[in-house]
């Protein structure tokens, strides 16, 4: 099980990968639209990859309400803690 | 100069801007009355005469391209505005990605006036128009209503070797604010693929800008440069292998320096034009 400092960490780095966005810059408090310019396609391409690194299905509706990056880190918290759906 | 002379010069270019105000109103007028007209009759014939959509729809392309070039035609002889366009035979070409800068109402009416067939994305508003809803109902064109599946509508365009135009910017520019393209024409870029064919457009002295009302008219009649650039490669941006939305920042980055460049050199030019005539 992952401390939430660890997924926070592990999300600074998908943000950097992915976007190239400065990790100094992503902050708990930080709006993923407002202030690191995260369109809603791209939102398309973070998901499909916390998919990968997860192992879990996530259903858009789990990121609908997302909207900080503390928002998110919760929302991959909570799936986390439940088992990996069966295929 | 006499004091009477000095007295007329401005009252002859008030008269002029007075009559610019009544020509820019007189030719939206029949924009707007010639959309409606066509709207019910010539594009719906020309869309359904013929079993085959997609030749419906380039029916009503070619035809509405005749009537952009009308419309400039008229906007021209009534002494609103005056243009030149260099490098048109490079939009001959079909299946071509047409991305342009933005900075008046009527940046459209130009690009689909030299481009014979070509689809547009619409925002929502105009669907709703009354004017124009039935015109770009007929023309096929699409919607940006549909949010993520309008990246994959685009590209489906290209792929299927039609030509597709777009503004980057998303809206008019705003005078003097830096140039701000969305991402949208990167991403729809590398989804097809396809390479990218710039055009900018500049207005001096500007006019029909965002938040510009049409009757505030500029102290002299608009002059329009529209430059059709060379093609940019798509590859470049794909080699890398880099993920599709750091490529779409890097294509986003490129792009908004060509923009600024080339807008930078054609309003250069422009000055010192008026410079030498002066």
């Amino acid at each position: 099980m992952q401390s939430t400092q660890e997924i926070f960490e592990q999300l600074r780095g998908v943000l950097q990968d992915l976007f190239e966005i400065d990790p100094a810059h992503v902050t708990l408090e930080a709006h993923l639209y407002n202030d690191l310019e995260i369109d809603s396609i791209d939102t398309i391409d973070l998901i499909l990859r916390l998919k990968e690194i997860t192992g879990r299905k996530i259903q858009p509706d789990q990121f609908r309400h997302v909207r900080t990056v503390g928002d998110a880190v919760n929302a991959i918290e909570t799936l986390l803690q439940h088992k990996p759906a069966a295929a | 100069m006499s004091e009477s002379a000095a007295a007329r010069e401005p009252l002859g270019r008030r008269m002029n801007r007075v009559w610019r105000i009544f020509g820019t109103g007189l030719s939206f007028a029949c924009f707007g009355i010639g959309a409606v007209l066509m709207g019910f009759t010539v594009w719906p014939v020309l869309r359904l005469t013929t079993t085959n959509p997609r030749r419906g729809i380039a029916r009503v392309q070619r035809a509405v391209s005749g009537s952009m070039r009308v419309f400039l035609w008229l906007m021209k002889s009534v002494g609103v505005i005056s243009y030149e366009v260099h490098g048109v035979e490079k939009l001959r070409e079909r299946g071509q990605f047409v991305v342009a800068n933005h900075p008046t109402l009527i940046d459209v009416v130009f690009l689909v006036s030299l481009m014979p067939e070509v689809d547009c994305i619409v925002k929502q508003a105009l669907w709703r128009n009354v004017f124009l809803r039935w015109p770009v109902f007929w023309a096929g064109y699409i919607s940006n209503a549909s949010g993520e599946g309008l990246v994959a509508a685009c590209a489906a365009a290209l792929n299927q070797g039609r030509s597709l135009m777009v503004f980057p910017e998303g809206t008019r520019t705003r005078p003097g604010q830096p140039l701000t393209l969305q991402r949208g024409t990167a991403q729809i870029a590398l989804a097809a693929p396809a390479d990218l064919r710039p055009v900018t457009i500049t207005c001096n002295p500007i006019t029909l800008f965002k938040g510009n009302p049409w009757y505030r008219v500029p102290p002299r009649k608009a002059h329009f440069v529209i430059s059709v650039g060379d093609s940019i490669p798509i590859d470049a941006f794909l080699a890398a292998g880099e993920p599709l939305p750091l490529a779409a920042r890097h294509l986003t980055q490129a792009l908004t320096r060509w923009f600024e460049a080339a807008c930078a050199q054609q309003h250069g030019i422009l000055r010192r034009e008026t410079l030498s005539k002066s």
